[in-house]
């Protein structure tokens, strides 16, 4: 003779329901949030207005153009431009001699520019940009 | 003679707990949003040498219609130190990172001036590129 198991109706507890969706965003959440960024940093002196021109004069001045750069007057190719800022930085000791002015044609491309200037930091130079500055001058 | 009346129970039903939560998440998350400038649009340059960075107090982009973003919001180029200032407050010197994200295809004019700004608030600067290997995948 067979005996007949009663069935059993399991039903999920409704009180849970706000805990379980609670943890679900928190995963996605943390899922969604957890993507890390790479790059570069860069030390840049405080911007001020210009100094004398007699201090400036010691430092490496660099231009940077859409197609060349330009050390001290001399128009170079970056794998050339990185040997010969190195050359240059190597004999320097002081953090106030490593200064290197940095001035950009208007329409320099920016992946251009950044690799320049992370030949810089390499070299261990200390980047410092020189800007234009545009002056509106009133006159009556 | 007094009449009784029935003691009426109101309770919460425990169905409801789950969308309760569910809409006060999504209004937290809303909120949260208001830093966040995933809405910008802008590719990034690449460089071989981009390592992983700290977290920043605050992100500046430059978007692929050359608009300068602080946190998101569009801000002029002249205003950006000073918002800056604000946002980085007495933090100490290695702590007062700015993100830096220029679309590849921005010039000097566009850039210089924004990394200035952040130079003049006295930032931390990091410009955020792709690994080269990575971009290449």
């Amino acid at each position: 003779m067979k005996l007949q198991r009663g069935k059993l109706l399991v039903d999920p507890p409704a009180s849970a329901s706000s805990d379980i969706a609670f943890i679900l965003i928190i995963f996605f959440l943390v899922c969604a949030a957890v993507q890390p960024e790479t790059g570069v940093a860069q030390i840049l002196p405080k911007t001020e207005e210009k100094k004398d021109k007699q201090d400036q004069s010691k430092n490496l001045e660099v231009s940077i153009t859409p197609t060349s750069i330009v050390l001290n007057g001399s128009p170079l190719a970056l794998p050339e431009f990185t040997q010969r800022i190195t050359a240059a930085l190597k004999q320097k000791t002081r953090d106030a001699d490593r200064i290197v002015t940095v001035k950009s044609a208007p329409n320099t491309p920016y992946p251009f520019w950044i690799r320049v200037s992370q030949a810089i930091k390499q070299a261990g130079g200390i980047l410092t940009l020189e800007l234009e500055s545009d002056r509106i001058i009133n006159v009556e | 003679m007094k009449l009784q009346r029935k003691k009426l129970t109101a309770s919460i039903p425990a169905f409801a707990m789950g969308d309760i939560g569910f809409l006060l998440l999504i209004f937290f998350v809303i909120l949260a949003r208001a830093q966040d400038d995933s809405h910008v649009r802008w590719q990034p340059a690449n460089l071989k040498e981009a390592d992983m960075v700290a977290s920043p107090l605050a992100s500046v982009t430059i978007d692929t219609g050359f608009k300068t973003y602080l946190d998101g919001k569009e801000i002029s180029t002249d205003e950006l130190a000073g918002a800056l200032n604000n946002l980085l407050g007495d933090a100490p010197s290695g702590q007062r990172n700015v993100f830096l994200k220029v679309h590849k295809e921005a010039k000097a004019s566009h850039f210089e001036p924004v990394i200035a700004a952040i130079s003049e608030a006295g930032g931390d600067l990091i410009h955020i590129l792709e690994p080269e290997e990575k971009a290449a995948k």
